[in-house]
């Protein structure tokens, strides 16, 4: 099995923050909003400036409650539903993504496709969760901080929900990180977890967005800043997975950058 | 908004009958400000009476007071919904036909079987949630007035027959029969099967899929009201632009990853230029370019046999009143001409006696709406030809007694559309 990419490896970190890094954001972003695409759009860049667009399906998992609408509206600069109920069925998000990599200098349009799907529709309709499964190419696993039973469920979600496709790519991210003061997970957990699994683990706080002058719309260069290391994250595994795959990188674990 | 004073507040309450339990309870103002719960003795009261009453016997439908409008409804002994409303024109049709949407929208997202049969009070709570986004948008000021007018909103694109042929096309290659394009909780095209939806699924399907927030696509479960309230069906939703999605209505396939990019831009990216100018008709409703004589400020169509309707308040938006205005004037009128002066649509079973006085059915009324002097108050005009039904609201400028031959005429240029 492939191990996970190092942080920086694949990716330039920060490269977003950098002058080059935001023209290319501003073909996601409208008047300081995050642009909606719809299916049969993508971002647009000046003529001169022709990239690659590497798509991706991504499965958003984890026990009810932990977030994961919420996490899929802010990596999509969308707003969070205010009163939490239960996802109805499956819902999809596309997030666009322009990414530096290390080894060519080149950028490439990431499109993250999140598939996300309530608890109990999982339960009740036996077609969702071969829909979710079916081709995608990395699970999302979602625990959080502040439910210590979500964080004790990983080991059976990853079992469960990734058993059977061993070689996609599987990230796990605690939400809630800002409620430490009521936090069920403590550090120890994590490093025994980390030791065990050897899988990228990020941290996500749940606050509200920046807003813009007006008060109300959610301002997208804040809330891209915010989830960038989300993003840079899962663009570095799959982007890892796929050149793993194609023959191109040596897969023994001696020769993995670390 | 408040300018003219005209809102009020609609309290909607949902109870399990048998045990008085309140499931639920909604406000018109249920967001941030003026959030007004009723009391639990006043809805213990407002229960009680009913319950009282159908103890004896005794249907009690509907009260009134001075300023507030109570109407009473239960649905298959398991689920009383009432209704409190203070909004200006409101009236017993109105909130009889919005009880009879929130139930189905009920139905629609958590099936007739739990509402029928309920073992477990809190769970179903919990499930009710799911749909509380679709039935405020029932007691909001919506742009759409199929609710009320219990025909689908739609909107008259430009080249339908290229969406249509398009349309058929992808249904076929998805494998299902049941798609229509939706553009802002309005219907731009449908198959021939999608049409065939029985009420309320009709009319509440598009409205769904306006309500929710956007998503790129969706596998939505759904129990149809109508023709499949026990065994849901999977309403899925894709979005070709952000407000215009397609919506296919299906059994247990295809699976939602299979109507994949490849599929989406065969049937539609030659049609995109297309695609992107029916992103305007949501509030317009008809082609641009269509010429509406400038005294009308707002139109409302309905094809009676069809079930089908047309309603915009763009046309000068400029003038005074504010669309929010002129939708309530709409409202009012429609329920009004509905209530009083027109037959009722087939299979209406709410004004049964009616039918009756088919004999003396008036073709045409008119109303002149909040005069305080001669020659200021906005011109309402309704005029039935056949199945359809044309109601206009027209600047005060517009002459009383032209008021006929302009709706003859508007009416005329409309009929190709709908």
């Amino acid at each position: 099995m492939t191990r996970p990419a190092a942080p920086g490896s694949v990716i330039v970190p920060d490269w977003q923050e950098s002058a080059e890094g935001k023209e290319y954001l501003a073909c996601i972003l409208r008047k300081n909003r995050r642009r909606v695409f719809g299916l049969l759009e993508r971002p647009v860049l000046p003529p001169p400036v022709a990239i690659d667009t590497a798509s991706y399906k991504i499965f958003v998992s984890g026990k009810s409650g932990v977030g994961k609408t919420a996490l899929v509206a802010k990596l999509a600069g969308l707003e969070v539903p205010v009163v939490h109920h239960e996802t109805t069925g499956i819902q999809t998000t596309v997030v666009f993504w322009p990414a530096k990599l290390q080894a060519s200098d080149r950028v490439v349009m990431f499109r993250f496709e999140f598939w996300d799907c309530g608890e109990s529709a999982l339960k009740k309709f036996d077609h969702m969760l071969p829909a979710c499964k079916d081709k995608t190419d990395a699970f999302l696993f979602l625990f959080s901080f502040t439910d210590r039973a979500s964080f004790e469920d990983l080991p059976g979600q990853l079992a469960r929900v990734a058993g059977e496709a061993p070689g996609v790519v599987r990230m796990v991210i605690g939400s809630k990180f800002d409620q430490y003061m009521h936090t069920d997970v403590p550090e120890r957990d994590l490093t025994a977890f980390r030791q065990a699994w050897e899988l990228p683990l990020l941290r996500v706080k749940s606050v509200p967005g920046r807003r813009l002058a007006d008060g109300h719309t959610l301002d997208g260069r804040a809330g891209l800043a915010d989830m960038a290391h989300v993003l840079n994250s899962l663009a570095e595994q799959l982007w890892h997975q796929d050149q793993v795959a194609a023959g191109l990188l040596p897969t023994s674990p001696e020769d993995t950058p670390s | 908004m408040g300018e003219e004073g005209a809102e009020g507040t609609v309290h909607l309450l949902c109870l399990a009958a048998s045990s008085g339990v309140p499931l639920f309870c909604r406000s018109s103002r249920g967001g941030a400000h003026a959030r007004q719960q009723l009391p639990f003795s006043v809805i213990g009261s407002l229960n009680g009476v009913h319950m009282f009453g159908q103890n004896l016997e005794v249907q009690l439908s509907s009260a009134r007071t001075e300023d507030t409008i109570v109407v009473w409804k239960s649905f298959h002994d398991s689920i009383t919904l009432i209704v409190l409303s203070s909004e200006e024109g409101t009236s017993e049709l109105r909130l009889e036909r919005l009880l009879q949407m929130v139930f189905g929208a009920m139905v629609l997202l958590v099936g007739l079987e739990e509402l029928t049969n309920i073992c477990n009070v809190e769970r179903l709570k919990k499930e009710l949630r799911a749909s509380y986004r679709l039935i405020d948008s029932f007691l909001g000021d919506s742009e759409l007035i199929g609710d009320l007018t219990q025909c689908v909103d739609c909107v008259v694109p430009p080249e339908g027959s290229l969406l249509q042929e398009a349309l058929s096309g992808f249904a076929e290659a998805a494998g299902t029969a049941f798609v229509s394009l939706v553009v802002s909780g309005r219907v731009v095209t449908a198959t021939e099967s999608w049409w065939r939806l029985g009420m309320p699924e009709a009319v509440l399907l598009p409205w769904l899929v306006g309500s929710l927030p956007p998503q790129a696509a969706r596998d939505y479960p759904v129990y149809l009201p109508h023709g499949s309230p026990t065994v849901p069906h999977r309403l899925l939703t894709l979005t070709l632009l952000p407000d215009l999605e397609l919506c296919l209505l299906c059994g247990p396939r295809p699976p939602l990853s299979q109507l994949d990019a490849q599929l989406l831009e065969r049937w539609w990216q030659p049609l995109l230029d297309l695609l992107r100018t029916c992103l305007p008709l949501g509030p317009r409703a008809l082609p641009a370019g269509f010429p509406l004589h400038t005294d009308i400020l707002g139109l409302l169509l309905l094809h009676l046999e069809l079930k089908r309707c047309l309603f915009t308040v763009e046309p000068s938006r400029d003038k005074e009143p504010s669309p929010e205005h002129r939708r309530r004037l709409l409202r009012s009128f429609y329920t009004l001409v509905t209530a009083t002066h027109f037959p009722p649509e087939p299979g209406q079973p709410e004004k049964v006696e009616a039918a009756a006085h088919r004999a003396q059915v008036p073709r045409a009324c008119y109303l002149v709406s909040g005069a305080e002097e001669p020659g200021t108050g906005w011109r309402l005009v309704a005029l039935q030809l056949g199945p359809r039904l044309l109601l206009l609201l027209l600047s005060a400028q517009s002459p009383t007694y032209g008021l006929r031959g302009l709706a003859t005429h508007t009416l005329h240029a409309l009929t190709p559309l709908l």
